[in-house]
């Protein structure tokens, strides 16, 4: 019996690669009767099966024992087969996408290619320090042994790289299986490639940022931000053996460019460079416009070295649409098209901008440039964040940091509604 | 038409049979260039990696070859190759010592720092070497670096489809694949071939292995005309949980508990085992224990979730989580409590202890083939000890690594042998042909039907009227395997897999069913309703079967040789 109890929506990322683009979701219902006993899997299995035999999605033993079906689940890295229906909350949609950081070769199915080049900067392989013909003699209570614990079950699923914010944006970044792997292999007195193994682990080790994401997803309930502490503390008591770090090649090199904003500036850091903590928020007598502004350290943190000074520039109000243009509850990424004049210069400017709208007259407009380094924060309704692809920021639907290196929250950009469309001041 | 490789050594498969002849070759000579290719991604398909319970290894000087190999022969009801039988348990012994010591596997130890080792069902001494509850994954992750370390290259989703042969069909000359990701065949021409893609009957309704697998080798082997043997031996492993409507349904509950002394109860709360294995109960061999829960289930006395009940509370649920916690965790994401309370399980089609015919060196019928792990019969006989199969795949992977590095050492062995003209074309077409059929029967409703049929007339227990009547129904099968129509684009095309498993499904099926219409008793996993009981003055042969000109089996019976242990001492062995 259907009912609307058991009726559940699916989303499912469909990509196709001979049309190749970006994908898209499809949408199907399905009746779940069970769902404490229905997995993703299951659930997968069966609209391929009752409704489309055309969606991919990649599954070997069923048993969380191979680590083939990991994937995104409502916004969390998990793995299909260990998943139950009844695991997420009740009414909602069910959303699958694939793991991110991997080229999605159809639908759900990801390239794991990426994860096992990273895999293997840690050399993740036992190498005998002797030959020997008899197994070690290692009590069961043997300290390391019990360091190590459960962490060499690691299936190598993805899931912890997928969740990771850092792994995809640092070359010299193994990542939390590979280090994971490392620290198993450092810990175990059987192994021969201590050394080389430490010095790459610790090379790689620092770009975690212990936002603790690999550990909350790991679908085997391994740490991999232990395992990554662990290697670092392993460099207090081994300085001596480790050879000195040759600077990695991007170390030497002037930083990057921002990668999607050539030219556009944070447009809200003029004039209120001299107001640098406070964060106020004023309306007009009218209640239309609000004004909000921190700039915070930037400068000091080297925004300065990616973005030219703009504290001379004009300000202007631009439009950024009309008022049926933002669903009320909704936050939007518009694209500022206008041109910026000083002068006798005059330059087009295009300039992604964030707009929340609250109420029929309540809007909260932020500069969509992360005050890290400059790249582009996109909102990702899955995980109800602002995100930044760079380095992995993240900011909550007010703009406060939550996650990773940016020094202070999105800049807020003062907006006004003028005959029904919706204007924000930039420079 | 196709890509073409050319290598020394072609392995098919990722188990622990395939990385450890990958492994054991390379390393006796790293100037092999060697192939490997796998239907799932690298290192992550299989049953090795699903082992759980453990390995069956004589480390204790308590402990002897001797007891093992009879304890072999024991739970094989005699029908074991013996020289496969004496190689396994004496070589498992170097084996497992060298997946510590080369591969770096870690099993859990005992307090005084030497290698645990567990009970299991039908064994005379606790000798099976685990990591905790989920023994596959220390293996199968271990070996799979040390590929990647050797630098071997892998064709991940990339199955064998069919093995090549020469112009006068004894040699092997390659394989065909499949690249799922492309929907591209590719053609490996190689010196050497091993099939170790692992059996995994999941052509029944209720199944262990993952769902991926598919009998590939044992099916490709036979349509190349190798000799099979004992193709009625399949194992139903006990303890399969039930779980309805869910694909992981037949996963197991692994031996271990029952050795531990875990109970099993039918419907009316009996322990039933009490009555069919009086002295050992529960830790009776799978096929007694098996066939027990299936009688009671057909008698009426099931439990209400249509199985039985197995209990490991009683040992204290301190104890199940400390030495299960994998099998309690597998339950309770199905809100079964292992620690506290009673679990519906059922009999699950487990384990193909028929397969190829080889010797110890892995060398099978035909030229240039070697086969290894579950792809080959002969070392279980008519059962398979708990702990034996994980033992055969790796004793038997470096078995044919160090025999196959042997072969190709010979300058005339290392080269490629012609493949027939025109044979891999004309196999590509066929097998593309659903791709582009205008009409034809469903991928997914012949699966259905070949596990149905197979599960109710070729099941845990059989009768010649539902063999004959499952072989009828097989060929009717066969032609709707052949009709099948998939659409859809070629790029990771799960139901063209899915087609391509039928075709192999329904080969092992014809193979179960024909050997299994030549046995008139019960023996091991061979159970028949119509001949109850075990015929020692019948019964000692192994069944070989071949495809035949007509493309139907041809079929004989040979005696079993008692080589090194003659049916009395058999007869006679107490555990």
């Amino acid at each position: 019996m259907q009912s609307k109890q058991t009726l559940r929506k699916v989303k499912i990322y469909r990509y196709d690669p001979e049309k190749g683009g970006e994908g898209q979701f499809s949408t199907y219902d399905l009746n779940i009767e069970n769902p404490a006993i229905t997995t993703i899997l299951d659930v997968l299995i069966r609209i391929q099966k009752e409704q489309d035999p055309s969606i991919s999605f990649r599954y070997a033993c069923r048993v969380n024992m191979c680590g083939s079906c990991g994937m995104v689940i409502n916004g969390r890295e998990g793995l299909a087969c260990k998943t139950n229906v009844s695991h997420l909350p009740a009414g909602q949609d069910i959303t699958l996408r694939p793991l991110n950081h991997f080229p999605v070769i159809k639908d759900l199915v990801v390239d794991m290619g990426p994860f096992f080049t990273k895999y293997e900067d840690a050399l993740p392989f036992f190498e005998p320090k002797m030959k020997h013909d008899e197994p070690y003699i290692i009590k069961a209570d043997d300290p390391k042994r019990v360091d190590i614990g459960m962490a060499t079950d690691c299936i190598a699923c993805g899931c912890c790289v997928s969740s990771c914010t850092m792994v995809n944006n640092h070359e010299g970044y193994a990542g939390p299986a590979a280090l994971n792997r490392a620290f198993t292999l450092l810990a175990d007195e059987r192994d021969a490639l201590f050394v080389p193994r430490l010095t790459r682990a610790l090379e790689s080790c620092y770009n975690c940022r212990t936002e603790f994401n690999c550990t909350e997803v790991c679908p085997k309930q391994i740490s991999g931000t232990r395992s990554i502490k662990y290697i670092q503390r392993l460099a207090v008591t081994h300085l001596k053996e480790l050879k000195p770090l040759e600077a990695h090649p991007a170390e030497e090199l002037p930083p990057k460019p921002p990668k999607e904003e050539p030219d556009t500036p944070c447009c809200c850091k003029a004039g209120h460079a001299a107001d640098p903590s406070r964060r106020s928020f004023l309306k007009t007598a009218a209640g239309m416009v609000g004004i909000a502004s921190s700039v915070g350290i930037a400068g000091v943190l080297g925004v300065a070295a990616v973005a030219p000074t703009l504290a001379s520039n004009p300000k202007q109000w631009v439009p950024a649409g009309t008022l049926k243009d933002f669903p009320v509850g909704g936050i939007s990424t518009i694209m500022l098209s206008y041109t910026r004049t000083q002068g006798f210069h005059s330059a087009a400017v295009n300039a992604p901008i964030l707009v929340r709208r609250d109420s029929e007259t309540e809007f909260l407009c932020f500069s969509s440039s992360c005050p890290h380094l400059g790249c582009s924060v996109a909102w990702d309704p899955l995980s109800a964040r602002f995100k930044c692809a760079c380095h992995g920021g993240a900011f909550d639907k007010d703009g406060n940091v939550l996650a990773g290196p940016p020094p202070r929250g999105l800049d807020r950009l003062p907006w006004k509604i003028e005959d029904g469309i919706i204007k924000v001041e930039v420079v | 038409m196709t890509p073409k490789h050319t290598v020394d050594l072609l392995i098919l498969g990722m188990g622990a049979a395939a990385e450890l002849a990958a492994i054991y070759a390379y390393d006796a000579n790293p100037k092999l260039n060697i192939l490997i290719a796998t239907k799932a991604l690298k290192g992550k398909g299989g049953c090795s990696r699903m082992v759980q319970g453990g390995f069956n290894v004589v480390l204790d000087s308590s402990d002897s070859h001797e007891k093992h190999f009879m304890d072999t022969l024991k739970g094989g009801q005699y029908i074991n190759d013996q020289d496969l039988a004496l190689t396994l348990v004496e070589q498992a012994t170097p084996t497992v010592k060298e997946l510590e010591t080369i591969s770096g596997c870690f099993f859990d130890r005992r307090d005084d720092g030497h290698i645990h080792q567990k009970a299991f069902a039908g064994q005379s001494f606790d000798r099976t070497v685990h990591k905790g509850d989920l023994t596959g994954i220390e293996i199968i992750s271990r070996t799979t670096e040390q590929v990647f370390k050797r630098r071997i290259p892998v064709l991940e989703e990339t199955r064998a489809v069919e093995l090549l042969l020469d112009e006068t069909g004894t040699v092997v000359t390659g394989a065909l694949l499949f690249e799922m990701r492309t929907g591209k065949f590719i053609v490996v021409e190689a010196a050497a071939t091993l099939v170790a893609t692992g059996g995994g009957p999941t052509q029944y309704r209720f199944h262990a292995p993952g769902p991926e697998k598919s009998a590939d080798g044992i099916a490709m082997l036979y349509r190349a005309g190798a000799v099979m043997r004992d193709m009625e031996m399949i194992q139903f492993h006990p303890t399969g949980l039930i779980i309805p409507g869910s694909v992981v349904a037949g996963a197991l509950l692994e031996e271990g508990l029952r050795g531990a002394g875990a109970h099993l109860y039918n419907g009316k709360g009996e322990r039933y085992m009490k009555t069919y294995a009086p002295e050992v109960a529960e830790r009776a061999t799978r096929d007694v224990v098996s066939r027990s829960a299936y009688l009671e289930m057909i008698a009426g006395r099931a439990c209400p979730e249509g199985g039985v009940h197995i209990d490991a509370a009683h040992l204290g649920a301190d104890f199940v989580l400390k030495n299960f916690p994998g099998m309690a965790e597998r339950c309770a994401q199905f809100n079964y409590d292992l620690a506290n309370g009673r679990v519906p399980v059922s009999p699950s089609a487990h384990f193909f202890m028929g397969g190829a015919a080889i010797d110890k060196d892995c060398y099978a019928s035909l030229g240039k083939l070697f086969v290894a792990g579950e792809d080959a019969g002969g070392v279980h006989g008519a059962n398979r000890l708990g702990g034996n199969g994980i033992c055969e795949s790796c004793v038997y992977g470096r078995q044919a690594g160090i025999s196959i590095a042997k072969f190709l050492a010979s300058k005339e062995n290392r080269t490629i042998v012609k493949t027939a003209p025109k044979m891999a074309e004309r196999m590509a077409e066929r097998l593309a042909a659903p791709l582009t059929a205008t009409s034809g029967t469903s991928p997914l409703e012949n699966r259905r039907d070949i596990q149905e049929t197979n599960w109710l007339q070729v099941g845990v227990v059989r009768n010649q009227k539902d063999l004959q009547s499952a072989l009828d129904s097989f060929t009717g099968m066969s032609e709707n395997v052949a009709k099948a129509k998939v659409s859809g684009s070629q790029a990771y095309n799960m139901i063209y897999n899915v087609h391509l498993d039928t075709l192999n499904m329904i080969d092992v099926s014809i193979m179960a069913a024909t050997s299994a219409l030549q046995r008139d008793e019960t023996r091991g996993a061979h159970t028949r309703s119509d001949f109850p009981q075990q015929r020692d003055d019948y019964g000692l042969f192994n069944t070989f079967l071949w495809r035949g000109e007509s493309n139907l089996p041809v079929f004989e019976k040979r005696e079993v040789i008692f080589k090194h242990k003659s049916l009395e001492t058999c007869q006679q062995f107490k555990k």
